[in-house]
């Protein structure tokens, strides 16, 4: 295991900062993709929660957590596979940070159901 | 750490009266939020208490039992995952399940019945309010005071005319930022008539300090009342020729008075002699008061955008204040 | 002071004495060219205590104005400088530098290197700071302090609304400031990344190495955005481009994104070192390693990166849909968990270990119940309707009072009183320590829980006096008077400090039975810190080994003297620790404090609005920047080819990726995180400013703009396939193709200057072209930079300082063409094609 070898590899650093990297960029879209979409197009008030601004964000949010959970059970089954044990550590760690990312994608992404998107 | 409890108390029982006391509610909005605050304050005392608590008796402990490594393990995964990982996001999923549902009744949402509340502009200046009711039957418009129907939701349409000023009635509600070029809207109720306090929140200034507006929710009735006799000129008193003409000469550039002149840049003062403070909550309105304020403003509100007055005598000073203070419907 | 060495036998007093030769600090008036660690992590500190209490003199000023109702102790324009700069000094001249002064001296003792990677860069850092902050905190002796506010809203630190020069020495001063906190920065990043000792694999750092990580890259990222906002407000003050302002197409929100972009990862800045230190000193005083090692190092890196979305819960009430407040808001709850997990952890260590209380276990105590206190409020101020309330009272001071002062002052205190038998072998006095905490840890409760509830009573913040007959009258007082308790208690521990000096008593080694490197150095350190480069295995290289001190003064461990008059550290890999280099270090220098003084220059001359004198300042600024530059690798005065070079493993300068390589990459990051910032700017306005006025057609000619960027790829792409056959051992023609690469960028210099003259922007009139021109121009310096060095790098190849068996250094300047390349294409999307699809109109 070398600082060259694939950042890909469950045990290579860079997965410290994968899975809150995709937080951030999901969160980043989501305020970003809102803002611009309140903006440019605002959904008229009486549509309450059920619009297609919150579905698409909605959208989205299912999808960066499905890829969080999919990289945390990568990272979590490699754990054992690994042979040295900074690469092991390095797995668990990241097998835990996608986790909790996932976790606050899901969190942040709840009040998606609940509010109006432009008010 | 006994001492803070102790010290707390007496003072707590003071009062949470004021009247800009968060925690003496007189509408719904602001109701929702003293009573999430006096609930977080229980829930999180007892997290406090708890997790302090526990820290102490670490110290405490006298005995150390023997554990395997394997023990120790199972031990802080149960501390780390309790208190670092349940505890924190049981709690937070509770906050957002309350915070959000109270937040959405200060939403100006459509009303059920489908009519639209009343709407009051509010403008912050440097270091005043301008209130402005829109109207079909003519716009009324007055400063440093407010006065609003009470019992039926009202919609403030805040914005900023310098810098950027807040407007909070803390006993109704929360606060909204009032910013050059953006119009910001919050809906306030208040359940019964009343006075209440208002004060810029954000700083805005030398004189942010001196930025206080008189709210008094008023009987729907008397409110319209209220409106009404704004909506025509203000009498002309007899007798004050020379102070109206030292008003139009030295004062009307900048303040409007209803059928007289159109100044801007200062506070409308066409009801001035029916207002509670002068100088944004600087001085109570009683008679001479005016007169005072002209002769002393910038040592009472030092800064405030008025310019000094040197140019007239005393006499001229409290002859248009006592012609400013018959101005009321 | 004369050091105690670890072991006194005549090999050590040999090493010591030669090391010391090389690694020595030159003394009288040639102490300014002083680029060792320890001592610049020395200055740093004193500097921030002396701000630190001048920022508490302004405190005690506020809290004796606000003691009284219609107190008349302050007029309202010298209260608002007051607690403009009392917010100001303590943040961004105590905490942060500070913070960083600690690291700076304590993070290579910790993971077992000598110095830090760019020394030179460490005290250019400290005289940007020193300058910096004395200009900052002059401005308040002359009566002209900033007084709108440290988070400077603007209109109101706009030109009309603030016409004095307050606000400039605000934007200014504190712009010169953060140069220092970038370099630390950036040189702490490198150094834990890549000079840890030979085996210190990731997983087996010390916790507070890992703090410093997330500290500085989060410094690296969160710093750029403020540092943009000045830039702007500043011209836009300086020169009238309405950035801010509503009528040129501005907008003054754009201002709170940045602030805060910055303001409240800031936060975090302070939060996560002062952490870090409570994480090094519980297990020590639990008398057992810590529990959940993995744990915490997540929880610091989820910190790091959930303070970056939060900023937005500053800004609850200023009117963003309430759906895009509740995703902040449930963000700011969610950094609660790692939090909470770091506070279990230390719990859990203390009650599966036999804890000892002792001074600074004490002051960690305090720590405990202040902070969770200031965190159980954020979480409070995380709810929207419940901030709308309380926001910009008296509540949110209580509350922002409880986290940095408990979550950043008494860690620090905690901190200071530990590792003061290092720094001065003497130990405090335990009784006067202890009356001190209690006057400090009373009296500040006694000020801010009292706050709490002024808050809830209405009051709001930065009001210079309040009327009598609100019911603010008591808990204001009882503040005040808890303020001036807390200020004896600081008193009462510098008194503490200055008795120590004097008649402490001395200190055994290791006097707290610690597990890390710095407790088996010298005492105080001696300036190479370590006589020999030790092995580490384990996480507690002290609690396996207590004897390792004297090994390493023995010189039993590896790159042990410095007979070939070198400053060596060894250069390992980031995530393994192995062995990759040997890593030569600059001696004392002028050139850090030259240009420093330069950048005062510019930065006094700006203020003047003496503009000429600013631009020659600042060019003779780059000329000393280079020519510091110039003494790197194969220079005679830096490590020139010779004899005795080692070949296993070899010198830095003669390997493909070396440490400044890294610095280039971490400095790089900083610079996107500018120009995303920019970039952000730049959508904002576009899409949400309201009167932006976007015109009918694009004022720039694409096809320059093409041009200019193919010209850049052809520059790059020559530049790259020079490096390969370098990499080979080809350096035939390397001087002549840099530069040919050179002119190529000059090439493509100017077609842009070209098509910015074209043109005709009219950056005063309006928002549009005011951002297009600073994105221009940031492209342009940019380039003007990659060239400019390029041409330097083919002079050191004719004199030789880079050849085939010196490759390294266009390597790095490659990295500064591939950035640049990036950005431009970029910013061709951005400000080119996009508006050109998208369409113009308003």
């Amino acid at each position: 295991m070398t600082v060259h070898a694939a950042w890909r590899k469950p045990g290579h650093p860079m997965q410290l900062l994968l899975g809150l990297t995709i937080w951030s960029l999901w969160f980043v879209t989501l305020y970003g993709g809102l803002s611009v979409a309140c903006a440019v197009a605002p959904p008229s008030p009486d549509q309450g929660a059920l619009t297609a601004l919150n579905l698409w964000l909605g959208l989205l949010t299912l999808v960066t957590l499905g890829v969080l959970l999919w990289l945390a059970r990568f990272c979590l089954a490699a754990v054992r596979r690994e042979s040295g044990r900074a690469a092991r550590f390095i797995a668990a760690v990241a097998g835990g940070l996608h986790l909790f990312a996932a976790s606050g994608v899901a969190f942040v992404g709840l009040p998606l159901v609940a509010l109006p998107p432009c008010l | 750490m006994g001492v803070k409890p102790a010290v707390l108390l007496p003072l707590l029982l003071v009062g949470c009266t004021g009247e800009h006391s968060i925690l003496d509610p007189a509408g719904p909005a602001a109701r929702d939020v003293a009573w999430l605050w006096w609930g977080m304050l229980s829930a999180f005392s007892l997290v406090f208490l708890g997790v302090v608590g526990a820290w102490l008796a670490a110290f405490r402990r006298r005995e150390h039992p023997e554990r395997s490594a394997s023990e120790e393990r199972r031990l802080a995964l149960r501390w780390i995952l309790g208190g670092g990982i349940l505890l924190p996001g049981v709690t937070i999923l509770l906050l957002l399940a309350f915070g959000v549902p109270a937040g959405q009744r200060l939403l100006p949402l459509p009303l059920p019945g489908g009519e639209s509340p009343r709407t009051i502009e509010v403008v912050g200046h440097q270091w005043w309010w301008e209130v402005r009711y829109p109207d079909e039957d003519g716009e009324v418009v007055t400063a440093n005071q407010l006065a609003m129907p009470a019992g039926e939701p009202v919609d403030f349409h805040v914005t900023g005319g310098d810098v950027i000023h807040a407007f909070w009635v803390p006993r109704l509600g929360g606060k909204i930022d009032m910013l050059p070029g953006r119009v910001n809207r919050i809906r306030l109720e208040a359940d019964e008539p009343g006075v209440f306090g208002a004060q810029c929140a954000e700083f805005c200034g030398a004189q942010h300090a001196r930025m206080r507006l008189h709210v008094e929710a008023m009987a729907p009735e008397a409110f319209e009342a209220w409106l009404a006799a704004r909506r025509s000129p203000p009498a002309q008193a007899e007798g004050h020729d020379a102070a109206r003409e030292a008003f139009v000469e030295h004062c009307a550039r900048c303040h409007r008075v209803e059928g007289l002149s159109d100044g801007r840049e200062g506070p409308d003062l066409s009801d001035i002699g029916s207002r509670a403070t002068l100088g944004a909550g600087v001085m109570a309105m009683e008679e001479g008061a005016i007169a005072r304020w002209l002769a002393e403003h910038q040592r009472l509100k030092p800064g405030n955008h008025m310019p000094a007055h040197d140019q007239l005598d005393t006499e001229a000073l409290e002859a248009i204040g006592a012609w400013l203070e018959t101005l009321r419907p | 002071m004369s050091e105690t060495l670890p072991d006194t036998s005549p090999e050590a007093q040999r090493l010591h004495r030669e090391l010391e030769a090389v690694w020595g600090n030159p003394t009288g008036w040639r102490a300014l060219t002083v680029v060792n660690h320890s001592t610049l992590g020395l200055r740093f500190m004193a500097t921030g205590l002396v701000f630190f209490l001048l920022g508490g003199v302004l405190a005690m000023l506020v809290r004796a104005q606000l003691a009284l109702p219609d107190h008349d102790f302050m007029s309202p324009g010298i209260y608002s400088q007051v607690t403009t700069m009392h917010g100001t000094v303590m943040m961004f001249l105590f905490a942060i530098p500070m913070l960083e002064g600690l690291a700076i001296y304590l993070i290579p003792k910790m993971i077992g290197a000598r110095d830090l990677v760019c020394p030179r860069l460490t005290a250019f850092g400290y005289w940007c700071y020193l300058f910096g902050g004395i200009i900052l905190f002059s401005s308040l002796l002359l009566e002209m302090a900033p007084d709108s506010g440290w988070f400077m809203y603007t209109p109101l630190s706009s030109g009309e609304y603030s016409p004095g020069l307050g606000s400039d020495f605000w934007l200014l001063g504190i712009t010169f400031v953060e140069i220092s906190a970038l370099s630390a920065g950036v040189e702490l990043t490198v150094s834990i990344l890549r000079t840890r000792a030979p085996g210190m694999a990731l997983h087996r750092m010390p916790l507070f190495a890992w703090y410093i990580l997330a500290m500085a890259l989060m410094i690296v990222v969160g710093f750029p955005p403020l540092i943009l906002g000045s830039v702007l407000l500043e011209l836009e003050r300086a020169t009238g481009m309405p950035f801010f302002a509503v009528e040129g197409g501005g907008d003054p929100v754009l201002w709170q994104h940045l602030f805060w972009l910055f303001g409240h990862p800031e936060v975090y800045i302070i939060f996560l070192p002062a952490a870090g230190i409570v994480s090094t000193l519980v297990p020590v005083f639990a008398g057992r390693p810590i529990v959940g090692y993995g744990w915490v190092v997540a929880a610091i890196l989820t910190t790091g990166f959930i303070s970056f979305g939060l900023w937005v819960h500053h800004m609850f009430t200023v009117g963003i849909p309430q759906l895009a407040q509740a995703f902040f808001s449930a963000a700011s709850m969610l950094v609660a968990v790692p939090t909470a997990i770091q506070v279990f952890v230390w719990l859990a260590t203390l009650w599966l270990g036999r804890p000892r209380m002792t001074l600074p276990m004490l002051w960690i105590l305090g720590f405990l119940v202040i902070f969770v206190c200031g965190g159980l409020t954020g979480v409070m101020l995380a709810l929207v309707p419940f901030n709308w309330q309380v926001h910009d009272t008296h509540f949110v001071v209580a509350h922002l009072h409880y986290v940095l002062v408990g979550g950043m002052l008494f860690p620090l205190l905690a901190g200071l009183y530990y590792w003061l038998p290092l720094v001065s072998g003497r130990l405090p006095s335990e009784r006067l320590g202890r009356l001190g905490f209690w006057l400090t840890f009373l009296g500040f409760n006694l000020t801010f829980l009292i706050m709490h509830v002024t808050g809830l009573l209405g009051m709001p913040r930065r009001v210079y006096t309040y009327d009598a007959g609100l019911g603010w009258e008591p808990y204001n007082l009882v503040s005040s008077v808890g303020g001036f308790m807390m200020a004896a208690g600081i008193a009462t521990v510098l008194l503490d400090l200055a008795l120590h000096a004097r008649f402490g008593r001395a200190s055994p080694r290791n006097p707290w039975g610690a597990d890390t490197l710095e407790w088996s150095l010298a005492m105080p350190p001696a300036s190479y810190n370590f006589a020999s480069l030790p092995r580490v295995e384990s996480r507690h290289p002290l609690w396996d080994n207590p004897g390792l001190g004297g090994e390493v003064a023995r010189g039993e461990h590896a790159l042990a003297g410095a007979a070939h008059g070198r400053r060596e550290l060894i250069g390992s890999e980031a995530l393994t620790g192995r062995v990759r280099e040997i890593i030569h270090l600059p001696t004392s220098s002028w050139w850090p404090l030259a240009a420093a003084l330069m950048l005062a220059v510019v930065c006094i001359s700006l203020l003047m609005r003496l503009y000429p004198l600013a631009l020659a300042a600042f060019t003779v600024a780059v000329v000393l920047l280079l020519r510091w530059s110039w003494e790197n690798g194969g220079h005679p005065l830096a490590a020139p080819m010779g004899h005795d070079e080692p070949a296993d493993p070899p010198l830095h300068s003669r390997t493909q990726d070396g440490p400044g390589r890294w610095t280039m990459g971490v400095a790089l990051l900083a610079d996107g995180a500018f120009f995303l910032s920019l970039l952000f700017g730049w959508f904002y306005l576009w899409s949400v400013s309201p009167g932006w006025q976007m015109p009918e057609s694009s004022p720039l000619s694409l096809a320059l703009l093409l041009a200019a960027g193919l010209m850049l790829a052809v520059a790059l792409g020559w530049l790259e396939r020079r490096l390969r056959a370098l990499g080979a051992g080809e350096d035939a023609g390397l001087a002549a193709a840099l530069y040919g690469i050179a002119a190529l960028g000059g090439l493509h210099l100017l077609m842009l200057m070209v098509m910015l003259w074209q043109a005709e922007l009219a950056p005063t009139a309006s928002a549009h072209d005011a951002v297009l021109l600073v994105g221009l121009l940031y492209v342009l310096l940019h380039g003007g930079l990659a060239s400019l060095l390029t041409v330097l790098q083919a002079r050191r190849a004719t004199l030789g300082h880079v050849s085939a068996r010196l490759p390294y250094e266009p390597r790095v300047v490659a990295l500064l063409w591939r950035y640049q390349l990036g950005s431009y294409w970029i910013l061709v999307v951005a400000i080119g094609l996009l508006p050109r699809l998208i369409g113009g109109g308003p």
